[in-house]
């Protein structure tokens, strides 16, 4: 972490007390009753951590991509659950930085500032990974959009000031038919459906939203008609190492959950045996080559790099808080069993799943890597 | 060589199926919610001679054999592994008299305990480092009217609803856990006490608890086996619940892995079936391939087991197979589900739940590898 | 205290069975046996009876050599003992030749107060084989039989017809052959499987049983079995609003009579 500026450790210690004072306490009582965790809208609104990526410009924290990823590791550390909320309202931010007006900015990013939530809503009930089968459409009459469809497994749907709607404005041309709306909350037509009880992030909103003749103005388009699945593929680019992030937290939680439950066991002296040991090693070298390559891949991006690093650290960060997290409710037994260490692993689960899931991010970066440009190098370097 | 069920092994194995499907498929996820003991199940089972399937016939047990006991808990984890441990729990217990009591112990429990009038637990674990050691650990002194019971065991399945527990506790708290023996106290004991139930992650029908006994005075005609021989007790004891625990496991990894692969048939996207997919494939046969290996070399130690050879070297490599590929199997699984997968409308995430409790590592003794390479190091 | 017997088929268990999508031919290999599952009941049936009145039960099969694979199976679901006739013909055999086999059997073992089976087999499901042993034995058959009790000499029974019940008494001896809805199956417990064993079953030999050469001649030949896919209507409901497409199908389904 040598590279961690002061500022930024500053705001990540800001971050850390934040999360020990507000998340922590209330992790595991709103994981079991799978409540959604409202208190802590008002003590974000505060610290306004709801807008850390959203432009000073527009009234926003403007922290930059290290800085993002330092709070988000440390509330993945403290909750997935609220981690992901945060997470997710940062998602669709990413698609009105790239493709919104300035009006359009401020529309999206007013509730934002004063501490509201955001909602991406793509997938559907037939398009998960393959998104572009989205369903939902978007008919122009006059100078409005009027939508009809329906969402499945949106975060945040029922909390949600902002929704970044994606929506088939020419159902003839599939994917490169959708287009990106931004949609209020309250608009008529707009109701959320069910509620989705999850095997993990049980605190955050997961939702089904329905959309009947919801009308929007036409000026809530994004870019253009037929812009929306690269829009989405895009905001999905920018905003997955926020994932990344959050299951370094959860796994970093899980290995100081091992340790702590250690020190009680072996009070004074340490004596796990060398498996245990090597078992420990190989997590805290996994969570650091996670960290290190979203650290990298946010550097990547803010200097204008956006790339198959997006796919590679999500993928790895997650598959390692999924492996962190089942060995250390494995190796705690019954302990681990019955405490927070198991809620890591359940909420580490959707890590691999959620924004691209890992076998989708496995195709891009082989993708990438089997690209005719990429024999060219190999070529070049005698191998 | 492979594994040749009886006749009657395999009608076992097919009741057992038939018993899950009609009674544990319809409540397996009500359960899972309200934790609440399945008395009525209990019954059922006990109808199907279930609670003493290994036990001697004298005792009024089925005598089915070791292996059939095998089958039927495999069998009812793949509805349901909390009814699965329950029933696991009990009969361990049961084996634990029937294997190391007197005959006045054997005559005093074993019959209600085929019954199902008591059902049996095992008290082994302690809140402490290792079993003997530790803040709470239980010690048990000996007075002129027996042993006298002081402190807890912890994460005591089937906790509450037992009738007779198999209590390892310390002779000598100076010894750091080298001089233990095993006590079979009645759950009515004075003193002992039933701690509030623990939430564990799965397996959540199945009772969990601390016990707290508080001068609990129990006869020396309660000592189970030897004064100071509950180590070998609780080895030899441990060996026998881990081929239930793999057994689970199987169960739930062969239930898992069949659902995740009806469903890929019916998920469509990108216009075909997911099942489809290569990477998709890939992972199914990863998982029925480890389910596969697993339960064959389960049958083998469970064999040996039945056949009173020596079992444990094999014991202990399904247990360490199954701590690296059991959760696997489900992590797997509810990855091919995707969204849906991770929801708790669908079975998987309670099948996630619950492998990951019959595949916990921490024991009073050592991690399986031990077992293993002193045997090959002999 | 009647003396019942029960005939059973022994059949291929259809959930093993795969069908090859490309010419609908069957891929049995993997497919274990089972007991034909009206059958099952016919069994349940008869042991619920002696359970209740005393009396005993006695099981008949015919089929190939595997039929010994059902024995203890069998015997472990009430029968006292399990008679069978283990041979070839049976591979080919149709409802004529299974009814004369059977007769043969039932004439050689002696006087039955009732003979149970299914109303038809899980395999070819002719329904015809309780009726031909019985018009072969000059006795009465009730059939699709979902309720039954034995008094003294006389069966009660009611059978359910396409849109009514209708209550019949018969004198006994005489063939019932039952419904599925005529009982629930107890699973058999553990002790019962073991059991099984320890009960006597016996073979009968086809050639002992007074048959002529030309009653083990199928009158009827079986061509082929192919697997039924069920053809799909494939109506899809493309409104953009889920909740118009599932209104759309619960009205295609109210006017198709789906309450």
């Amino acid at each position: 972490m040598s590279l961690i500026t002061p500022e930024q450790k500053a705001i990540q210690q800001q971050a850390k007390e934040f999360v020990a004072k507000h998340v922590i306490p209330f992790a595991s009582q709103y994981d079991k009753s799978t409540e959604f965790h409202t208190y802590l809208l008002e003590a974000a609104k505060e610290s306004k951590v709801f807008s850390m990526s959203i432009p000073k410009e527009y009234g926003g924290l403007g922290y930059d991509l290290i800085t993002q990823a330092l709070v988000l590791e440390e509330w993945g550390y403290g909750c997935g659950g609220m981690g992901t909320t945060l997470a997710v309202t940062m998602l669709p931010i990413n698609s009105i930085l790239l493709a919104g007006t300035p009006a359009q900015k401020k529309l999206f990013f007013d509730p934002l500032v004063e501490g509201g939530l955001a909602s991406f809503c793509l997938t559907e009930p037939g398009a998960g990974s393959d998104a572009g089968a989205g369903k939902t459409t978007a008919v122009k009459v006059g100078d409005e959009y009027v939508l009809n469809g329906t969402k499945c497994f949106i975060t945040n749907g029922a909390y949600a000031s902002r929704y970044a709607v994606y929506a088939s404005t020419d159902p003839s041309k599939g994917a490169k038919g959708l287009s990106g709306f931004i949609v209020e909350k309250g608009t008529p037509g707009l109701t959320v459906g069910t509620v989705d009880h999850k095997l993990g992030i049980s605190s955050s909103n997961t939702v089904e939203l329905l959309f009947k003749d919801v009308h929007i103005p036409a000026s809530n388009l994004l870019g253009k008609e037929g812009d929306g699945m690269k829009l989405a593929l895009m905001t999905l680019d920018r905003a997955r190492p926020a994932i990344a992030a959050l299951a370094v937290g959860i796994a970093q939680r899980a290995l100081d959950e091992c340790v702590k439950h250690l020190h009680t066991k072996f009070p004074g002296k340490m004596q796990p045996g060398q498996t245990l040991q090597f078992k420990l090693a190989d997590m805290k070298t996994e969570i650091d080559a996670a960290r290190q390559l979203l650290h990298h891949t946010m550097s990547l991006i803010e200097s204008g790099i956006v790339s198959i690093e997006s796919a590679e650290c999500k993928t790895f960060a997650a598959d390692i808080a999924m492996k962190i997290t089942t060995q250390a409710v494995q190796l705690l037994g019954a302990y681990g069993y019955t405490s927070e260490v198991s809620k890591c692993m359940r909420d580490a689960k959707i890590m691999q799943i959620y924004e691209g899931t890992n076998q989708i991010q496995r195709l891009v970066i082989s993708r990438a890597v089997l690209a005719p440009a990429s024999a060219a190098t190999a070529q070049k370097a005698g191998k | 060589m492979s594994y040749a069920f009886t006749e009657e092994q395999l009608l076992i194995k097919q009741n057992a199926l038939e018993f899950a499907k009609e009674y544990l498929d319809p409540i397996a996820m009500e359960l899972d919610h309200s934790a609440k003991f399945p008395a009525e199940i209990v019954k059922k089972m006990v109808a199907q001679d279930l609670l003493g399937l290994f036990l001697p016939g004298e005792y009024g047990g089925a005598e089915a054999g070791f292996v059939a006991f095998i089958e039927v808990i495999e069998a009812l984890s793949g509805s349901s592994a909390s009814v699965a441990a329950i029933l696991l729990n009990h009969a361990i217990a049961a084996y634990a008299i029937e294997h190391w009591g007197t005959k006045e112990q054997k005559d005093n429990y074993l019959p209600a305990l085929v019954k199902g009038e008591k059902l049996g637990a095992l008290a082994i674990y302690e809140n402490g480092p290792m079993l003997g050691v530790g803040p709470d650990t239980l010690v048990a002194e000996k007075k002129p009217e027996g042993y006298v019971l002081n402190g807890v065991k912890a994460f005591v399945r089937n906790a509450g609803v037992a009738g007779v527990y198999v209590v390892l506790a310390t002779t000598d708290p100076t010894s750091n856990g080298k001089t233990l023996t095993a006590f079979l106290v009645d759950a009515k004991a004075s003193g002992l006490k039933v701690g509030a139930a623990k939430e564990s992650m799965g397996l959540r029908g199945c009772p969990m608890a601390d016990l707290t006994f508080e001068n609990v005075i129990v006869p020396e005609s309660a000592v189970l086996g030897a004064v100071d021989g509950g180590l070998a007790l609780a080895t030899d004891t441990l060996a026998v619940f881990s081929l239930g625990e793999a057994a689970e496991t199987v169960g739930i990894g062969q239930a898992a892995v069949e659902h995740a692969a009806a469903y890929s048939k019916t998920r469509v996207q990108f216009g075909k079936p997911i099942s489809t997919l290569q990477a998709i494939q890939t992972l199914l046969a990863e998982v029925a391939t480890d389910a596969h290996v697993a339960r064959l070399a389960l049958y083998d130690a469970a064999g040996l087991f039945e056949e009173g050879k020596p079992f444990q070297t094999e014991a202990a490599m399904v247990k360490a197979f199954l701590a690296r590929f059991g959760s696997k199997m489900l992590l797997d699984t509810v990855q091919i589900e995707g969204g849906f997968g991770y929801s708790e409308f669908m079975p998987l995430p309670r099948l996630f739940r619950d492998i990951a409790g019959t595949t916990l590592l921490e024991a009073p003794a050592e991690y399986p590898d031990k077992t293993i390479a002193a045997a090959l190091l002999a | 205290m009647p003396n019942l017997l029960v005939c059973y088929k022994w059949t291929l268990d259809e959930r093993d069975i795969k069908i090859n999508p490309n010419d609908l031919s069957l891929d049995s290999s993997r497919a274990k046996g089972k007991i034909s599952d009206f059958d099952r009941m016919a069994i349940e049936e008869a042991t619920q009876i002696v359970e209740k009145q005393g009396g005993a039960v006695d099981a008949l099969s015919y089929g190939t050599p595997t039929v010994k694979q059902s024995l203890k199976d069998v015997l472990s679901r009430g029968p006292n003992k399990a008679y069978y006739i283990g041979d070839a013909s049976a591979e080919h055999a149709d409802a004529n030749v299974i009814a004369k086999v059977l007769a043969g059997a039932v004439r050689k073992l002696g006087k039955y107060d009732v003979i149970l089976l299914g109303e038809g087999s899980s395999d070819s499901f002719n329904q015809q084989t309780g009726a031909r042993l019985a018009a072969l034995l000059d006795l009465p058959v009730v059939t699709f039989v979902q309720e039954m009790t034995i008094e003294g000499d006389t069966v009660k029974a009611t059978r359910k017809l396409a849109d009514c019940t209708e209550a019949v008494t018969v004198k006994t001896p005489a063939v019932v052959q039952v419904l599925s809805t005529i009982n629930k199956p107890r699973i058999p417990s553990m002790k019962q499987v073991l059991g099984a064993s320890k009960k006597p079953n016996q073979e009968l030999k086809i050639a002992d049983l007074g048959l002529k050469a030309e009653d083990l001649v199928p009158k009827s030949t079986r061509k082929s079995v192919k697997g039924f896919v069920m053809s799909r209507k494939n109506v899809i409901y493309k409104e953009s609003n889920a909740a118009d497409n599932v209104a759309k199908l619960v009205a295609s389904l109210a006017k198709e009579g789906l309450r």
